[in-house]
């Protein structure tokens, strides 16, 4: 008899959903952690005040050189003297790029994962993103459509808490929202003079996954409303943003089905050749480095895009020369991410006067419009803009002194406009993570080795984004727009890995089927970023949790009905 | 209202237990400003001259100053314990070039020259970074101190009205 009916590889944001559905569907369920216990009560450092946070929050610059060039390169925004905790070390995970090219692989190995860390931006996608790949022949058809997933975007929805607002868009489905925050007196200006100027783009409030109008089920999780104080990189001790800390580990806890452990670092998977089954998993203790066996009937690998695919590629055997449930060798294979790195920002007159209270977790948002209301376009799918409205803060930038200088900082003030594109990367089988042949880590797993690129499509892509950026904010009537030239952000950069275990109709040609269920392992289901099939343009985080959630729910069913 | 003397003047200090005195305006005695340690990095010049700087860029008004706030005990603590060696060389050439702007625009020693004389050099050098030719380092040593003031209780709660928890949101709000 198995040790567990499931096994969850990862508490982050999808390992939280696959927990939380099992556990409800009264299975005994185990989670791996990679990674140290967070308590909230102990390393949220979100109460500390500025006054308190040693050397203005900087983390010393030798220990940036020494522990964290590739985490603080990557988002130095986040990585402070009071969250540094929740970055892994670089030089304790190294990794490796192929020669000439450059990732960006931006984590924190800890209860929650990634989910303590990100931008909350939550939206889904629509019809067109899962149609896209079989109408233009790229990638393999996604073998799900938009109405297979909708009731689950609404099911994770009504439960995580989404601020936002209904806008009747086709391209980005309304959902189970809670009250948005309104936009800015000059973002209401701004989406005036767009929306006249170009009928078929919309500037809309940006969807977050904090709660504005919390529920009863929420309440019970102890959760709350967002306080609005932009804490949210250092944890909630409100518990208003969505984290499988805050939310779904609580919930699949209190099921009393539970096990969490922590420290426990996947070398590989155990397979039967005989059943065609997985049946347990083999960990190595972060900190004794002791080594044992786990055995399930179930297994969910929540991982993450990347480390998902390299317990795959490390689990080969005899039945699986390339690693497990990898017949058709696309484990690894169409890594893809979220493009940036162009945009503009402009001065908007009128507001002087006006200023905002409160500190929000999230903007403006202007959904793709390239290849849905506009077809002129030279390349293909598109992008959305994230951005905002605000005073411009003096920052010491301004000339003077003294009692002049000092109230300079509170003195009116222009707004400022900002908008910054994320575009769709397309699934490419080159774009790549592999296992080095010979380098381990202090664990005895071998490093991965990131073979990323963008194309002709990418680049032209975000060309033309920033043109239309200051095509926006010149019809918006701003004025000192800025634009620098475009620099597109590093692959992984955006931290929307996905794609390395794609889900697909054809076994010969993919990893997973429309269930996240491994063609090859029926038991074995992958719910991360890795079943993405292509990337659309929003922040992906809801859908993972979406397809983990309907994953588990299916898996609960495969199983009361003997089917696994 | 106080003067930026009684200011200096109320300013009591030890560094590395021993009291660093030093001119000020000629007539004020001073000073130091880590409240319960001595400097780290600043060498007495240094923190002379940078604590001078901080109150004329952020004196006392109806909101407490930058060495109400030990800006100067701020950054010497920065540059110790955050800085590594080549922001602090930048950091020391820079307030060593401010020193020597300062001083050729007070015609002499900037931290003997009267309050009036040094308050008129610190605005030649200020309107020179953002309009003519600037004092290298001048304009990110003007931010770090901002920042730092903004940083403090006095500067984030006194001066800019800072709330921790602001419990709603105001997209537009009276100023």
């Amino acid at each position: 008899m198995a040790d567990f009916d499931a096994i969850v590889v990862g508490s982050g944001m999808s390992g939280g959903w696959s927990a939380k559905e099992l556990a409800e569907r009264g299975l005994k369920v185990l989670v791996l952690e990679r990674g140290p216990e967070i308590v909230p009560d102990r390393d949220y450092t979100d109460t500390i005040p500025p006054w308190e946070r040693p050397n203005l929050d900087r983390v010393p610059e030798e220990e940036i050189e020494r522990h964290y060039p590739k985490q603080y390169g990557g988002v130095a925004y986040a990585i402070k003297e009071t969250t540094k905790h929740f970055w892994v070390k670089d030089d304790e995970h190294p990794y490796e790029e192929a020669e000439g090219t450059r990732y960006d692989w931006l984590r924190g190995y800890h209860t929650g994962g990634r989910s303590i860390m990100w931008s909350r931006q939550a939206y889904r996608l629509g019809p067109q993103d899962f149609e896209a790949n079989e109408r233009e022949g790229v990638g393999v058809d996604w073998p799900v459509r938009y109405e297979d997933i909708a009731p689950w975007y609404d099911h994770v929805e009504r439960f995580a808490g989404i601020a936002g607002s209904a806008e009747g868009l086709a391209q980005l489905p309304d959902g189970v929202f809670q009250p948005a925050f309104a936009l800015t007196c000059a973002e209401e200006e701004f989406k005036a003079r767009v929306e006249a100027a170009f009928p078929g783009r919309n500037v809309i409030p940006a969807r977050v996954a904090h709660i504005t109008a919390a529920t009863e089920e929420q309440r019970a999780l102890g959760r709350s409303n967002c306080r609005v104080r932009d804490r949210c990189e250092h944890g909630c001790v409100f518990r208003a943003y969505f984290s499988s800390l805050n939310a779904t580990l609580p919930a699949a806890r209190r099921t009393g089905n539970l096990t969490l452990v922590h420290n426990a670092i996947v070398q590989s998977i155990d397979y039967d050749p005989g059943t065609a089954r997985v049946t347990g998993v083999r960990v190595i203790d972060a900190v004794s480095k002791r080594t044992r066996t786990y055995t399930t009937r179930v297994l969910f690998l929540n991982a993450s895009t990347i480390a998902s695919a390299m317990i795959l590629l490390q689990s080969a055997s005899e039945a699986f020369p390339n690693g497990l449930a990898n017949r058709s060798d696309q484990v690894g294979r169409n890594l893809m991410d979220h493009v940036s790195g162009a945009g503009a920002s402009g001065l908007i007159a009128g507001f002087e006067n006006r200023t905002v209270f409160g500190r929000r977790p999230g903007g403006i948002y202007i959904p793709r419009y390239a290849n849905i209301t506009e077809h002129d376009k030279p390349y293909l799918r598109g992008f959305g803009f994230q951005g905002g409205g605000t005073p411009v803060g003096a920052g010491g930038g301004v000339a003077g002194i003294g009692r002049a200088f000092k109230e300079a900082h509170r003195a009116p003030a222009p707004w400022r406009v900002s908008i910054g594109a994320f575009g769709e990367q397309l699934p490419h089988p080159d774009n790549r993570v592999t296992l080095h042949p010979s380098r381990r880590d202090s664990w005895g797993n071998p490093i991965a080795v990131f073979d990323v690129t963008y194309g002709d499509n990418e680049r032209i892509m975000l060309a033309e984004a920033r043109k239309d950026a200051i095509a926006m904010l010149e019809a918006a009537g701003c004025t000192d727009i800025r634009s620098a030239e475009v620099d597109l952000t590093p692959p992984g950069n955006r931290i929307h890995e996905m794609g390395s275990a794609r889900m697909g109709r054809d076994p010969a040609t993919s990893v997973l089927n429309g269930w996240c269920q491994a063609h090859d392992v029926a038991n074995l289901f992958v719910t991360d970023g890795s079943f993405m099939a292509s990337s659309a343009c929003q922040n992906p985080s809801l859908t993972y949790m979406a397809f983990s959630a309907r994953a588990a729910n299916h898996a609960a069913d495969l199983m009361a009905e003997g089917g696994l | 209202m106080i003067s930026r003397r009684d200011v200096i003047r109320n300013l009591v200090i030890s560094l590395g237990g021993s009291s660093l005195l030093s001119a000020c305006g000629g007539r004020v005695t001073l000073q130091a400003l880590a409240p319960d340690a001595g400097a780290r990095f600043y060498g007495e010049r240094e923190l002379a001259v940078l604590s001078r700087v901080s109150d004329l860029l952020l004196p006392r008004t109806e909101t407490p100053g930058a060495l109400d706030v030990h800006v100067p005990a701020l950054l010497d603590g920065l540059m110790a314990e955050w800085a590594n060696a080549e922001t602090r060389a930048q950091h020391r050439a820079s307030l060593a070039a401010l020193d020597e702007a300062l001083g050729i625009r007070a015609g002499g020693d900037f931290l003997a020259a009267p309050d009036p004389v040094a308050e008129r050099a610190l605005a030649a050098v200020d309107a020179d970074a953002f309009g003519g030719e600037p004092v290298e380092g001048y304009r990110d040593l003007k931010a770090l101190v901002t920042q730092a003031y903004f940083a403090t209780e006095g500067g984030a709660v006194d001066e800019q009205g800072w709330v921790a928890v602001p419990g709603r949101w105001d997209p537009c709000a009276d100023r």
